[in-house]
C-alpha cells in the first residue's frame, strides 16, 4: 500500500511562501482564500519575532520560526467522519480528498478540522486572471475546499506544487509505507512533530524541528518512486526533469535547486505570457 | 356518539380583528423571511456575517435553541401518561403542539446554512453513517414524525366527533377511544426515549469535535437534555399562558404552579448543579491557590456566560423559588421567558467558544473567504468574530413566524382541550363518564 506523507523541515524554511503562491497558482484556488499558508511562529504579525533585539539593552532573545500549514492528510481525520454525505473522503494512498458534486456546503468539516485548513466558496469564486491558474477546474461556490496534496499531479507521478516549488527543499514528499523513502527515514533520523498531536488526529504531515536535514534530495518535478534511480540519497544523475513535465505545468519548475557533482542546472525556458 | 362533540374545545373558534393582525404579522414575517432567503442563495453565504474560521452562525444558534424547545411539550404531555396519571392533562395537546411546531423550526433552520441545498438529496443517495450529523438528520425526522402522529392521536376522536375531515376517516367510538388510550401509553413509550436520543445526537454534533474548545466534552449531551428540559417547559408555560389569555384555551392554575416549580428544579439541576460540574475539574486543576480556583469556578469569561446564569437561571429560580411570588402568573410568564432566553445564550456561547479560538493562530492567520463585516480590512483572521448580518435575522425570524403560525392553526383547527379532561384520558382503562 501507499501512503503519502509530506515531511517539512522547518529549520530549512525560509518563509519565503513559495509553497503558498504556487498551491495558489497551481490549484486556481479562488481570491481571498488560501490552501497552503506560511504561519510566523514569533511575533504578532507575519515575519516579525517574538523576543528583543540584542543592542541597546535589550534581551536578545529574538526568536522566530516558519510554520507552514495546509492540510494534513489526517489518518484519523474528523473531516472525513463529520462529512454527512461522503463528499470528504480517505484515498486509498492516504490523500484526503473531497468530491465537490457530493458537497452540500453544510461546513461540518470546517468545524471538525483543528487545523483551519479549510475554506468555503462564500460567494462566486474570483480568480485572477478569470479564466482561472494552473490546471485545476474551479470549484463553485457554496462548496467547501482545501489542500488535495495536489493528487492530479500525483497521479502522474509528480510532486505537489508546494514541494517542487520550494527554493529550500524544505518539503519533501514520498511514500510512509515505504521504508526507503526519504520521507520515511527523515522521520526515522531527526526529531518530527505531527501539528496539534495530543488531538489523535494522526496527521501524515510530519514537521523537523531541531536539526537540519537535507533536504529534499532530488531537482526533478517527479516524485520519488516515479524517478529510476529510487535512491533518495541519489547524486541527481537520474534527476533531470523531463519534458513531460514540464510542459504538465508552465509555473512549476525544478530550476531553483542547487546542484552538486558538476552536473549542469537545468532551467526552464520562460514561456510566453509567462507566470505572474 | 353525538355527546361527545361538547367535550372538547378548540382555542380559537374563529379570528377576530386582533388574530387577524396577528396571521398578518406572522405572514408579513414570513414574506420576509422567504425575500432574505431568496437573496441570500443569489449572492451566496457571503450574506451571512459567517466565515472560514467562524464557519456556524446563527443558524445553527437556533437550530440547537429549538432542538431544544421542542422537548418541553412532548415530555409534559407523555411523560404522564406512561405513568398511567392524567396529571398536567390539560398541557397535553397544546405541549405536542408546541413541540411540532419547534422540530419544524429546527429542520428548516438548516435549510440556509446549506451552501448548495439542491444537494441535500446527497443525505439520502450517499449518507455517512460514521457522521453525527446523520444520525441528527434521522433523529429530528423521526421526532417531527412521532409528534404528528401523537397529536393525531391525541385529538382523531374529538376531530370525529366534530366532524373535522382531520380525523381522516376514523369514528369517534367508545372502543376507539379505548384502543387510543393503549395507542398513546405505547407512543408515550417511545417519545421519552426519542425526546432523550434527539437531544443527546444534536449535543453529540458538538461533542465529538476535537478541534473546537469546551465542544469535546462527555458532559455536552446531559447539558443539552438538561437544556432542553428548562427551555422546553418554560416555552410551554409561555405559549399557555399566552393562550389563556388570548384564545380560548384555559389554564389550571394549580396546574401551571406546578409545573412552574418543575421548571425551578429543572433550572436548578441545569444552570446551578450541570454547570458547577462542568466548570469545577478545570478550575481545579488550572489553578494552585484556594480563592484562584474558587474565583475561576464562579466567575465566567463572557457577556452570553452572565447572560445565561444569571438573567437565564438565578434570577428565574429565585422567581420560581421564593413563595411569595411563585404562584403569581405573571411571575411564572417572566420567569420562564428569562429561561428560554437564558438558554439562548447558553447556545449562542457553545458556539463562541468553538469558533472564537483558532487553534493555530500564528500570523497572518486564516484566510476569511471575505471580510468581516466592519471588523478587519483584510482577508486574515488569528481568531473567530462573528456578527448576524440583517439577511440572517430576517430569515430566522421568518421561520419562527412559521412555528408560530403552525401553533395558530393548530389553536384553530385541532381540538386542544376536553373540558372533561380529567376524565377522559386516565390510560389504566378508566372508561368515560358521560
Amino acid at each position: 500500500m501507499t501512503k503519502h506523507g509530506l515531511v517539512i523541515d522547518q529549520e530549512r524554511c525560509i518563509g519565503c511562501q513559495a509553497c503558498a503562491v504556487s498551491c495558489k497558482q497551481e490549484n486556481n484556488v479562488p481570491m481571498g482564500q488560501f490552501w497552503n499558508r506560511v504561519l510566523t511562529e514569533g511575533g504578532e504579525k507575519m515575519d516579525t519575532p517574538s523576543g528583543g533585539y540584542p543592542e541597546d539593552g535589550g534581551s536578545g532573545s529574538l526568536d522566530m520560526q516558519y510554520q507552514p500549514t495546509a492540510c494534513q492528510h489526517c489518518e484519523n481525520a474528523p473531516c472525513v467522519k463529520v462529512c454527512p454525505v461522503n463528499a470528504t473522503y480517505t484515498r486509498d494512498d492516504g490523500i484526503v480528498e473531497i468530491d465537490y458534486d457530493k458537497c452540500i456546503g453544510c461546513r461540518y468539516c470546517m468545524a471538525a478540522c483543528p487545523y483551519n485548513a479549510r475554506v468555503f466558496n462564500w460567494d462566486e469564486p474570483e480568480h485572477m486572471p478569470e479564466e482561472g491558474t494552473g490546471d485545476v477546474e474551479a470549484r463553485p461556490q457554496g462548496v467547501v475546499e482545501k489542500c488535495t496534496f495536489c493528487s492530479h499531479r500525483v497521479d502522474e507521478g509528480l510532486d505537489p506544487a508546494c514541494v517542487v516549488n520550494c527554493p529550500a527543499d524544505a518539503r519533501i514528499f514520498g511514500d510512509l509505507d515505504d521504508e526507503s523513502s526519504t520521507v520515511s527515514k527523515y522521520i526515522d533520523k531527526y526529531e518530527t512533530d505531527q501539528l496539534l498531536e495530543d488531538r489523535g488526529t494522526d496527521p501524515n504531515t510530519y514537521y523537523i524541528s531541531g536539526e537540519m536535514s537535507p533536504g529534499r534530495p532530488q531537482t526533478s518535478d517527479k516524485m520519488e518512486s516515479e524517478l529510476d534511480d529510487v535512491s533518495p540519497w541519489s547524486d541527481g544523475d537520474d534527476d533531470v526533469p523531463s519534458k513531460e513535465a514540464d510542459s504538465a505545468g508552465g509555473e512549476s519548475s525544478g530550476s531553483s535547486h542547487s546542484v552538486e557533482g558538476g552536473e549542469i542546472p537545468y532551467a526552464t525556458p520562460a514561456k510566453s505570457g509567462g507566470d505572474d | 356518539m353525538a355527546a361527545n362533540t361538547g367535550s372538547s374545545r378548540v382555542a380559537i373558534p374563529s379570528f377576530g380583528g386582533k388574530g387577524k393582525l396577528w396571521i398578518g404579522l406572522l405572514v408579513a414575517l414570513m414574506a420576509a423571511g422567504i425575500a432574505a432567503w431568496g437573496y441570500q442563495l443569489t449572492t451566496g453565504l457571503i450574506a451571512t456575517g459567517m466565515r472560514n474560521v467562524f464557519s456556524w452562525g446563527l443558524y445553527i444558534m437556533m437550530f440547537v435553541l429549538f432542538v431544544g424547545l421542542s422537548a418541553g411539550g412532548l415530555i409534559i404531555s407523555s411523560a404522564p401518561k406512561f405513568f398511567h396519571s392524567h396529571r398536567y392533562e390539560g398541557f397535553a395537546r397544546l405541549g405536542v403542539l408546541v413541540s411540532l411546531a419547534c422540530i419544524i423550526v429546527a429542520g428548516l433552520l438548516i435549510l440556509p446554512d446549506i451552501g448548495r441545498p439542491g444537494r441535500l438529496y446527497q443525505f439520502f443517495t450517499s449518507p455517512d453513517f460514521r457522521s453525527p450529523m446523520v444520525w441528527d438528520f434521522g433523529i429530528v425526522l423521526l421526532y417531527g414524525l412521532l409528534n404528528l402522529w401523537y397529536l393525531w392521536l391525541l385529538t382523531r376522536r374529538d376531530l370525529a366527533a366534530r366532524g373535522s375531515s382531520l380525523a381522516l376517516g376514523f369514528k369517534d367510538t367508545e372502543a376507539g377511544r379505548d384502543r387510543d388510550r393503549t395507542l398513546m401509553f405505547w407512543t408515550a413509550a417511545v417519545a421519552l426515549p426519542t425526546a432523550v436520543a434527539l437531544h443527546s445526537v444534536t449535543g453529540w454534533i458538538f461533542a465529538t469535535q476535537v478541534g473546537r474548545g469546551d465542544w469535546f466534552s462527555p458532559l455536552v449531551a446531559p447539558v443539552f437534555i438538561a437544556k432542553a428540559l428548562v427551555s422546553g417547559l418554560g416555552l410551554l408555560l409561555i405559549v399557555s399562558v399566552l393562550a389563556d389569555r388570548y384564545t380560548n384555551f384555559e389554564v389550571d392554575r394549580e396546574e401551571l404552579t406546578s409545573l412552574g416549580k418543575i421548571l425551578g428544579i429543572f433550572l436548578a439541576f441545569h444552570v446551578v448543579y450541570l454547570l458547577a460540574a462542568e466548570r469545577l475539574p478545570h478550575a481545579w486543576a488550572d489553578h494552585f491557590e484556594f480563592w484562584a480556583i474558587m474565583s475561576n469556578f464562579l466567575i465566567g469569561d463572557s457577556v452570553y456566560f452572565w447572560l445565561w446564569t444569571v438573567v437565564g437561571g438565578a434570577v428565574p429560580l429565585a422567581m420560581l423559588a421564593l413563595p411569595p411570588l411563585r404562584k403569581r402568573v405573571s411571575v411564572i410568564f417572566t420567569a420562564s421567558v428569562l429561561a428560554v432566553v437564558g438558554t439562548m445564550f447558553e447556545g449562542i456561547r457553545l458556539v463562541f467558544t468553538g469558533y472564537e479560538v483558532a487553534n493555530i493562530d500564528s500570523a497572518p492567520g486564516i484566510s476569511l473567504g471575505g471580510e468581516y463585516t466592519g471588523i478587519t480590512t483584510d482577508i486574515w483572521a488569528t481568531a473567530g468574530a462573528y456578527t448576524p448580518t440583517l439577511v440572517e435575522i430576517a430569515v430566522t425570524l421568518g421561520i419562527i413566524a412559521f412555528g408560530a403560525f403552525i401553533v395558530t392553526l393548530g389553536l384553530k383547527y385541532v381540538p386542544i382541550q376536553r373540558v372533561d379532561a380529567e376524565l377522559s384520558y386516565a390510560t389504566d382503562g378508566g372508561k368515560q363518564d358521560q
